[in-house]
């Protein structure tokens, strides 16, 4: 599998990846829905994915003594190497935002741990629908990158416009007052603490669990694939 | 023991079938895999290193199921299809870097030596070099990792007729200690005239016949004769050409006796495999 991890870093990783990490910086747009930053790292994984198929590694990464199992194993891990390195930029990005804008974010989700929890959602639905369909036929990933788009920005506009319907919402009703105080604020309070973690919990969750079947899936497509 | 052994190997495409197809080669040998462009060679070898998914048979490696032992199987084999042609943009160092970190037998001593035998240059990128040094590339990385098998698929397409000669000293070199084999798929006869200890000879998806080179071209002759000779014996003949004068064509060895009348001769490899293809039909040239 180290072997593998080195073939990725070595001979498929693309420029755009490490460049693309900049997106992180969004977070000191004063108001945006900031999980796009998020979807830029994926953008980048989609590059990496079609220079791999430009390239020629699949075949080339079929004929060395791993199994086709093991071959999707280790792709999937570099893209998640790839997503927790955006993962981790968000968090000092976070704090950065929060000092420069304590009154929050009127576009959507504030720079707050619950941020996190939407990213590795959006990390997940990239996954699931980018990476079993690049093994099945790679020469398609163009479409399936438009897929992705479709999932990943039904999931941001989904999930922002619920933190702004909350916001506007919050003296309607008790939870919209809750979800406000304690999910879409950089957590100030004890409860709010309880809850962004809980909810970055049920993410890393969703991400762990969403990510291993799509690696599985992938293996068991790749399988099939006649190369 | 067998070091290769295909038992049944099935592969089913709407418009193709690889039929059941079965061969073995000992250690210390070479042997050539031969048939038209889309005979199933290729789709042969690909099912073989798991490559496209079989339907059906199985294959040894060793002794050793290769689907239940992939990754060993996968080290003890060098698998060569045609020219090098991944990461264009990379140069031939970095992929070697790369590559020999999979292969606990890698020998730096004898890649070097291939570099230096085949003109190769580490410093440059894969898509400056012509086809025929993209060819040699992928061999040395398959000849360098000390593989017991070398799956060489059309190895000497492109290559000139004198990196050809010496491709084919090294495969006789390789096999020399009798603990190695080739199988390597050409339509370059003359190459396997000058190496292959057997033959291989697939058509339409079917194994027509896999055994030494003397056996099967002893099983075989060439006959030409007059116009007169032909019709009473075209039953007989496997493969003919007509011509002005008459004709020629390929019978099996046991139907000599009725070419009696006819002048026979020893059959080569590429007549053998010529008048074999006609088999469904007989082809008529002129003068």
């Amino acid at each position: 599998m180290k072997s593998l991890l080195y073939k990725e870093y070595k001979l498929c990783l693309v420029p755009m990846v490490p460049l693309f990490y900049l997106f992180a910086l969004m977070l000191l747009i004063p108001s945006y829905p900031y999980q796009v930053a998020a979807f830029f790292t994926c953008n980048s994984i989609f590059y990496l994915l079609k220079q791999a198929s430009l390239n020629g590694d699949t075949l080339y990464s079929a004929m060395l003594p791993v199994s086709k199992a093991e071959v999707v194993k280790a792709r999937v891990r570099f893209v998640v190497i790839i997503q927790m390195i955006m993962f981790l930029l968000l968090i000092p990005m976070i704090l950065l935002n929060h000092r420069l804008f304590p009154g929050g974010n009127p576009a959507g989700v504030d720079g707050s741990v619950t941020l996190l929890a939407f990213v590795l959602v959006v990390f997940t639905v990239f996954n699931a629908v980018c990476l079993p369909g690049f093994y099945r036929e790679e020469a398609k990933i163009d479409r399936l990158f438009l897929f992705s788009v479709i999932g990943v920005f039904g999931w941001i506009i989904l999930s922002e416009g619920f933190m702004i319907a909350a916001g506007a919402a919050r003296d309607l009703a008790p939870f919209f007052a809750w979800v406000e105080s304690h999910l879409d604020c950089y957590p100030a309070t004890d409860g709010a603490w309880g809850a962004q973690l809980a909810a970055l919990a049920v993410g890393a969750l969703v991400y762990g669990a969403g990510t291993g079947l799509t690696a599985r899936r992938a293996a068991d497509i790749f399988q099939r694939v006649d190369l | 023991m067998q070091l290769l052994e295909v038992r049944g190997l099935e592969k089913r495409y709407p418009t193709f079938t690889l039929d059941r197809v079965s061969f073995s080669l000992e250690p210390g040998y070479i042997m050539g895999f031969i048939g038209r462009n889309g005979a199933g060679k290729t789709t042969t070898m690909k099912a073989m290193l798991n490559l496209i998914h079989r339907d059906g048979g199985q294959v040894f490696i060793d002794g050793r199921s290769f689907f239940d032992h992939e990754r060993e199987c996968k080290g003890q084999i060098g698998f060569v299809m045609g020219e090098f042609d991944c990461y264009k943009n990379a140069t031939l160092k970095r992929i070697t870097e790369v590559t020999r970190r999979f292969y606990p037998g890698w020998d730096q001593g004898v890649y070097e030596g291939y570099l230096r035998r085949f003109a190769l240059e580490e410093e440059k990128k894969v898509k400056a070099l012509s086809a025929g040094m993209r060819v040699k590339y992928a061999l040395a990385l398959a000849l360098s990792h000390n593989a017991r098998l070398l799956v060489l698929d059309e190895p000497t397409s492109g290559l000139d007729p004198v990196s050809r000669d010496d491709l084919l000293d090294v495969f006789r070199t390789i096999i020399e200690d009798g603990t190695r084999s080739i199988l390597f798929s050409t339509h370059i006869i003359s190459d396997l005239e000058k190496c292959a200890d057997y033959i291989t000879y697939i058509k339409g998806g079917r194994i027509l016949s896999s055994t030494d080179v003397l056996s099967f071209r002893e099983s075989y002759r060439l006959v030409s004769g007059s116009r007169e000779h032909l019709e009473m014996r075209r039953p007989k003949l496997i493969g003919c050409k007509e011509h002005a004068f008459g004709f020629t064509g390929l019978i099996r060895a046991q139907d000599e006796a009725a070419f009696a009348a006819c002048r026979i001769a020893p059959a080569d490899l590429e007549s053998i495999m010529i008048y074999t293809e006609q088999e469904d039909g007989h082809e008529e040239s002129s003068l």
